[in-house]
């Protein structure tokens, strides 16, 4: 048994040195991160991410460093590394998102047999916490912004109120209880393969609706969720929806796919002028960027929020106990991407 | 034997402090064609443009150059870096009220200057934080910029010429004064 004192000592130790994000880590050593190199062929100098702007680069070598600070076991590490290259897929990840004063989380969520395996919870409480691989994979991206690229909080991080579970949402699909293909499959993938997809949230909204069986009802009741103002500051207000079971069986059960409830949403997220108007956001600049206009003349005019229906990813996800979802606040726009883990397609 | 903890940032780097950064000669504003590289956040180009405005009309200035930048949070890009080198006699950069576009903004202010054009950054003074860590991280600690109060973004046109009067002085000092 290992000396609890020494053990507190270097987790200080890594306190003092600033690689934390406020909760304890666990000490890098070389013989702990061989182990989960030894879980890749990439070679540890392999570079896998650069920002541009810091002049930072991250190797397989640092990722698995801070993956094992954040508390991963070894044979995680394909699931990091397939879920550092999702997360850097994004175009905002790659620009100034880190650094922005909407502070994005990233959304992880793992597909295929890798998450019986080394055991994502995908079922009651996906979205945490209590799970060591979901807990851990999401603090690795975290950690690795904050130390191989150096962007930390209040210095090139400008978060102005961040949101709570930054750095510690990562879900898996419940493909099992989803009348739907997974979303990995979705992005081409084959079905059967262990993928991890990424996008940057601003938040996630909840919509409990176990009040109707009238699949137009529920839509209807997302839809005014997707739909709320104080989201609007692009002409487009980009979504995502972790459906619960009992949401994606029943719209299922209904005769809608996938590709319906996209299309559905597509046509009805929006507002009309006259409430952008007086919450300040009717006129619009070339750049599509909202603000305060006067033109009541065009009240009634609907504005659509959502882009095209390919980019409204879709998972299904939680517990089948209750009919409730979440409605994910996209920042920027979902990649439409999914990375194999272990870097076969 | 106890094993060391293993560093997980690849090294820090050690920023040099008060490396030179401007260019020494500094622009003459007579006669001079000034480029006005905006960054497309809210009012920035109303920003730039009524610079440019007061440039000419009271400094000599003979041509202003408005360019948009691509990205607003990546460094300027070097076709647009060559064409205004190439093109003008000092550019001025902004506006820096966002996270990363305020560092971003200093960052070119650093890149012209050592490719020898004058400039002058204009950042919002809720962002000067991670606008001299950037600076720092360019090896440019102690870069200095104009500052104008935040917000910049909600403000009315006739807000944006007085903010741009204000920072004028502070402007031609950075691009004239060694």
């Amino acid at each position: 048994m290992t000396d609890p004192g020494a053990a507190q000592e270097a987790i200080e130790y890594c306190y003092e040195q600033d690689w934390t994000d406020g909760l304890p880590v666990v000490p890098a050593s070389r013989s702990l991160v061989d182990k989960f190199l030894a879980h890749t062929s990439r070679a540890p100098e392999e570079v896998i991410g650069r920002i541009e702007q810091v002049g930072r680069d991250c190797t397989v070598e640092l990722a698995a460093i801070n993956a094992a600070m954040a508390g991963c076991k070894p044979e995680y590490f394909p699931v990091v590394l397939a879920a550092f290259e999702a997360v850097m897929s994004d175009r905002a990840a790659r620009g100034g998102g880190w650094q922005s004063t909407s502070g994005p989380a990233p959304l992880i969520v793992v597909n295929g047999p890798v998450r019986a395996e080394l055991g994502f919870n995908s079922t009651g409480g996906v979205f945490g916490p209590g799970f060591r691989p979901n807990a851990t994979v999401a603090r690795a991206i975290g950690l690795i912004v904050r130390n191989a690229f150096g962007v930390r909080p209040h210095v090139l991080e400008q978060a102005t109120q961040g949101l709570p579970g930054r750095w510690s949402i990562c879900i898996a699909e419940n493909e099992e209880e989803s009348p739907w293909k997974p979303l990995s499959v979705e992005c081409g993938l084959d079905e059967g393969t262990s993928a991890v997809s990424a996008m940057l949230l601003r938040t996630c909204e909840y919509v409990d609706n176990r009040h109707t069986q009238d699949p137009g009802q529920v839509l209807t009741d997302i839809a005014d969720t997707m739909a709320r103002t104080g989201a609007v500051i692009f002409r487009e207000a980009p979504c995502g929806l972790v459906l619960g079971p009992e949401h994606a069986q029943m719209l299922a059960k209904e005769g809608f796919s996938k590709a319906d409830v996209q299309a559905w949403l597509v046509e009805h997220v929006g507002r009309r002028r006259g409430d952008l108007r007086r919450a300040g956001k009717n006129g619009l600049t070339e750049n599509g960027v909202r603000h305060a206009a006067d033109s009541p003349a065009d009240d009634e005019v609907f504005d659509r929020f959502l882009p095209d229906p390919a980019r409204l990813p879709i998972v299904v996800a939680g517990a089948r106990n209750a009919a409730m979802s979440m409605v994910v606040r996209v920042f920027g726009l979902w990649s439409g991407k999914a990375v194999p883990v272990g870097g076969k397609a | 034997m106890p094993e060391a903890i293993l560093d997980p940032t690849g090294g820090q780097r050690t920023a040099s402090a008060g490396t030179a950064v401007l260019t020494r000669e500094r622009a003459r504003l007579d006669g001079a064609t000034i480029g006005l590289l905006s960054n497309t956040k809210q009012n920035a180009a109303l920003f730039l443009d009524e610079l440019g405005r007061l440039l000419v009309s009271r400094h000599g200035v003979a041509a202003v150059k408005p360019v948009v930048k691509k990205s607003f949070a990546l460094p300027v890009p070097d076709d647009q870096l060559a064409e205004l080198k190439d093109s003008c006699d000092a550019v001025i950069t902004g506006v820096g009220d966002c996270g990363s576009c305020s560092a971003s903004a200093v960052a070119d202010g650093v890149a012209f200057e050592r490719n020898g054009v004058p400039a002058a950054v204009i950042c919002s003074d809720a962002f000067v934080v991670t606008a001299d860590a950037m600076a720092e991280l360019r090896d440019a600690k102690g870069y200095h910029y104009a500052k104008t109060a935040h917000p910049v973004a909600v403000l009315n046109p006739d807000e944006v010429r007085k903010r741009a009067e204000d920072v004028l002085p502070e402007i031609v000092n950075i691009l004239t004064k060694p």
